[in-house]
Order: C-alpha cells, then sequence, then structure tokens
C-alpha cells in the first residue's frame, strides 16, 4: 500500500501507544472516547505478537496515520460538544 | 370486578398520542431549554417534549440508525470544504478528484459485499433501492411475469411496493414466516410460480434481527431461475455478505446503518446474468441510468469508508457485540421471570435484542426509561400504538406484542451502558409489575387468556 518505513524500535512503539491513549481521553463524547481507548489498546494486544518486520513496520505506520486522525476528530468533537453530557457521565449514575 | 380494574389501568396506561407540531429548527432550538443551574459541579438537564433528563440518554437503538464513526466523518469533511466538485463534471479536476473518490468509494462498498464495482449504483438510501429493485424489475418484466414473492416481515418500504404492484395488477404473495421468523424454504419454493418475476427477503430483519437462510434462498432462486432481491441494510458489515455465494440479484444497502452518513445508500444489481431493471428518477442519466441525479460525494465517500472499516472491523465488533447481547440478556434474564425473546435466538445478528416482558404495558415502559434511547420496534411505525405487524407475523400473542422492546447495541456501545440499561429496565418492569393488576392475578393463578373483556 504504501512505502515501508523502517522497522520501529519498542520505545517508538510504546510511545505511539501512548499517544494515542492520551490523544483519546480528549474525546468529548463517552462512547466514541470508551471506543477510542479500547480499540487502541486491543490493538496493541492483537499485534503484540508481530514478528514480521515488513508487517511490524505496516502496523506503525496504520497506528500513526490513526494517531493524526484521533487529533483532528478529537478537535473536532470538541468544537460541536453538546453542552450536556452522557446520562454515563452525570453523577450518581 | 379484577378485570374491569385492570381495563381501567390499561387505558389509563396507554398515553396520549404525542401531539406534532410543525416547526423551524430554530423553534426546535427554542423548545429544548437547557437549563443550566450555577455552579459547575451541579448537573445540567435537558428539557424536551416535557421529558426531563439529566444527561442525553444512552443510545441502543442501533437498528434505527448508528452515530457516525469519526473515521468516516474524518473522510467526509475534505469533500464538504475545498473539494466540492460536481462528480459528473468532465471538465476540470474539482469534478475529476470527486470522480475518483465516488469511484474508490464504489470499490469498496462492492468489495464488502463480494461484487464487482460496476454492480453498485449509488442512492439516497435502502429505501429507494427497495423501490426500484421491487417495482423497477417488475415494470420492466411486465409482460412476462406478473408475480412476487414478499415475506410478511419484510420492510415497510418492500410491503408498500408490492401494495403499489398490486394496484397496477401484479399479484403478490405475502410469504408467511414460522414463529421464530424464519422463512419456511419448502413453503417458498412452492410458491413461486412460472410467472414468479421476484422474490424480496430481507437479510437480517430490522424489528427482530434474525438472520434468512440466504444461501437457501438464492440456491431455491437460481434453479426457479427468478430474481432474489434482499434487503441488506441491517446485515451489511454486521454478517459476511456475498452476492455470488447467495445468488443474490438485487440487493438494498444503508449508509446510516453502518456508522456512516444519513441520506445515502446502494444498490446492487447483478450483471452475469444480467437482471434489468427500469429506473425510477429520470434526468441526467448517472448512476449509468439507473439512478438520475448528481451522486452525493462526501455521502458517498462516507459510505465507502464505512464499508471499509466494516470490513477491517467486522470480527472485532462481533466479538463485542454478541458479547454483550449476552451480558444484557443474562442480567435481566437473572432478575426478571416472564421474558420472551422474539425471533430465533440462534439464528440472529446479535446486536437485535427484541424482548417481550409479559404483564408490562410496552409503551409505558418506554416512556419510564427516558435514560434509555431503546425503541418498540422499527423508527417508522414506532409513533403508532399498533404492536408490530412483523412480530404478529411471527404469531406473537397480542399482549406480548405490546410489551416488546428492541435493544440495539453496536461498535460504540460500553459494558458500562449495557449494565445500566440492565439496571434501569428491571427496575422500570418491576415497578409496572408491582400497579399492575394483571400481574397480581398472575401471582393469585388467574389465567388471563380465560378473562373476557369488557369494550373489546
Amino acid at each position: 500500500m504504501m512505502a515501508v518505513a523502517s522497522v520501529p524500535s519498542r520505545a517508538e512503539v510504546l510511545s505511539l501507544l501512548r499517544s494515542l491513549l492520551q490523544t483519546a481521553r480528549k474525546f468529548s463524547d463517552y462512547n466514541i472516547r470508551e471506543y477510542a481507548k479500547r480499540r487502541t489498546v486491543d490493538g496493541f494486544r492483537e499485534n503484540k505478537e508481530l514478528c514480521d518486520p515488513s508487517a511490524i513496520a505496516t502496523a506503525f505506520a496504520d497506528g500513526t496515520s490513526q494517531l493524526e486522525l484521533v487529533k483532528r476528530q478529537a478537535a473536532v468533537y470538541s468544537l460541536y460538544a453538546p453542552s450536556v453530557k452522557s446520562v454515563m457521565e452525570a453523577k450518581g449514575f | 370486578m379484577a378485570a374491569a380494574a385492570a381495563s381501567r389501568f390499561l387505558r389509563r396506561a396507554i398515553p396520549a398520542a404525542p401531539i406534532r407540531r410543525l416547526s423551524t429548527s430554530a423553534a426546535v432550538a427554542a423548545e429544548t431549554s437547557l437549563s443550566a443551574p450555577s455552579g459547575e459541579d451541579e448537573a445540567r438537564v435537558i428539557e424536551m417534549k416535557g421529558v426531563k433528563i439529566s444527561g442525553r440518554p444512552l443510545y441502543l437503538d442501533m437498528q434505527a440508525t448508528t452515530p457516525v464513526d469519526p473515521r468516516v466523518l474524518d473522510a467526509m469533511i475534505p469533500f464538504y470544504l475545498s473539494r466540492y466538485g460536481n462528480p459528473h463534471s468532465r471538465t476540470h479536476l474539482y469534478g475529476w478528484e470527486s470522480e475518483a473518490a465516488v469511484e474508490a468509494a464504489r470499490a469498496r462498498v462492492a468489495a464488502l459485499v463480494a461484487a464487482n464495482p460496476k454492480e453498485i449504483f449509488f442512492t439516497s438510501g435502502a429505501t429507494e433501492s427497495n423501490n426500484i429493485s421491487v417495482k423497477g424489475l417488475m415494470r420492466f418484466h411486465r409482460a412476462r411475469k406478473r408475480h412476487v414473492i414478499a415475506t410478511q416481515t419484510e420492510h415497510k418500504c418492500v410491503l408498500d411496493s408490492c401494495r403499489h404492484l398490486q394496484q397496477e395488477g401484479f399479484e403478490v404473495t405475502y410469504l408467511p414466516v414460522r414463529p421464530d421468523g424464519l422463512v419456511d424454504l419448502d413453503l417458498l419454493a412452492d410458491s413461486i410460480r412460472p410467472d414468479t418475476g421476484l422474490v424480496s427477503v430481507m437479510a437480517v430483519n430490522n424489528e427482530i434481527g434474525v438472520v434468512q437462510p440466504l444461501e437457501e434462498i438464492g440456491r431455491i432462486c437460481r434453479e426457479k431461475g427468478v430474481v432474489f432481491h434482499t434487503d441488506a441494510a441491517q446485515a451489511l458489515g454486521k454478517i459476511p455478505i456475498d452476492v455470488e455465494k447467495m445468488g443474490i440479484g438485487l440487493m438494498s444497502l444503508s449508509g446510516h446503518k453502518i456508522y456512516g452518513p444519513k441520506g445515502v445508500g446502494a444498490l446492487y444489481v447483478r450483471r452475469r446474468p444480467r437482471v434489468r431493471i427500469e429506473p425510477q428518477m429520470s434526468g441526467g442519466g448517472q448512476e449509468r441510468g439507473i439512478r438520475s441525479g448528481t451522486v452525493p460525494t462526501p455521502l458517498v465517500v462516507g459510505m465507502g469508508a464505512a464499508c471499509e472499516i466494516a470490513m477491517k472491523e467486522m470480527e472485532y465488533d462481533s466479538r463485542r457485540v454478541s458479547a454483550l447481547q449476552d451480558r444484557l440478556l443474562n442480567g435481566i434474564r437473572a432478575r426478571l421471570d416472564g421474558v420472551v425473546v422474539n425471533g430465533s435466538l440462534e439464528h440472529r445478528y446479535p446486536g437485535n435484542l427484541n424482548i417481550s416482558f409479559a404483564y408490562v404495558e410496552g409503551e409505558s415502559l418506554l416512556m419510564g426509561l427516558k435514560e434509555v434511547a431503546v425503541s418498540s420496534g422499527s423508527a417508522c411505525t414506532s409513533a403508532s400504538l399498533e404492536p408490530s405487524y412483523v412480530l404478529r407475523a411471527l404469531g406473537v400473542d397480542e399482549d406480548m406484542a405490546h410489551t416488546s422492546i428492541r435493544f440495539g447495541i453496536g461498535r460504540f456501545t460500553t459494558e458500562a451502558e449495557i449494565d445500566k440499561a440492565v439496571e434501569l429496565t428491571v427496575r422500570q418492569v418491576e415497578k409496572l409489575r408491582e400497579m399492575s393488576p394483571l400481574y397480581e392475578m398472575v401471582k393469585e393463578g388467574i389465567d388471563i387468556k380465560s378473562i373476557q373483556w369488557a369494550q373489546h
């Protein structure tokens, strides 16, 4: 699909995971935020056993583009966040 | 005596029909007064149509529509900003880039159902696709084919198209379904006549979620030389669809049931052997004459993105949705008796759980569950107090059909939401049963069916 970049180091992978989770937390929408966090963790878990260097590089590139997307969309969602939050976030629930 | 009290109660429990006001969006906004009490800690309250809620309800109505996936929105936004070209403009870059995006989206939709991109036509939604399929095919072949078969549990738009055909002189067989909601294959085969042009069976039912045996239906239709149309709006991206393996001739798809935008859908029309239809829309001949009118690039791009994501995520999503369905059903069953699942549990898309609660009036239950966005059936008929025709086709008793609630679980549903929904539903059902004379009578051992109701 795209030019395969060099294989990322363990530190780079962990840093990507951390950035994705940090950005996911910024979603104003309860359901999207929970999904983004969950899908990130599950995605990294699924790919934990990858050993083929090109597969690792592809997964890393995919994760990097997802990070950009999450950054953009977290911003869009915050621009139009409804003033009333989900009942799941209300107190006493 | 007790019966009279019960009927009085029931009459009281049926809420007055909501007054529909014609209003502009500004008026609607004005009606929705968002009172924000001073102090950040105090919860804000939504007030709309006389209902006060302490937050936006948790959404469990995925069969009505799904939220737009942020990845879908991300793909669409550029086509609302600088890439606004008409995909049919042939003379400039704006047109070319839009056309390329539309074709890429077409390929993504096609890939999800194992079709050729040339077999996919964009429409305004599954309703339009169903109309083109049913009416368009029969009108094209009106000289030789005079008969249509549709199941009784089809979506309103298929049934209404059939009724239209009847007025034009076509004959329609409304095929009954078994009590589990599935088509009786022998009955289907027997119903096909030499002049039958079309068999229409919905892939996944919108109200009860049962999955029809598409492969077997497709085989019967192929053997008898009849076109098989399936409304796959609720099936796309949720169960694997293969137009080749399932022998599908025509198929209706929708964008907003798969986390895509509203107002866009697609129609699959088989090329080999070619299925021919008469278009409904006259005009510029877009979509190769099947559906004239400018193709809405942003919406189509959104639908393409939704299909691409659905293809990647189908396994992950269905594992989750199944687990959540189990959690919901077990949670309710553990605490309530008289809970009946409508439609086959085995042949079912797990994201749709249609449950009847005995001795509870459905509308009262829905009104009491204002923190949970659920529906009693399809959104199209949820305004009426009539029991669902789908449940009646299954042979569900009138009293049970009145108490049904459809829980729709999706990609963005959380475990906490399911637990909350169980908690609120159980609490509400218990409350209603507590004041229900019917439930009291059942507990006393009176058979409700033996009661002679006055004024009925």
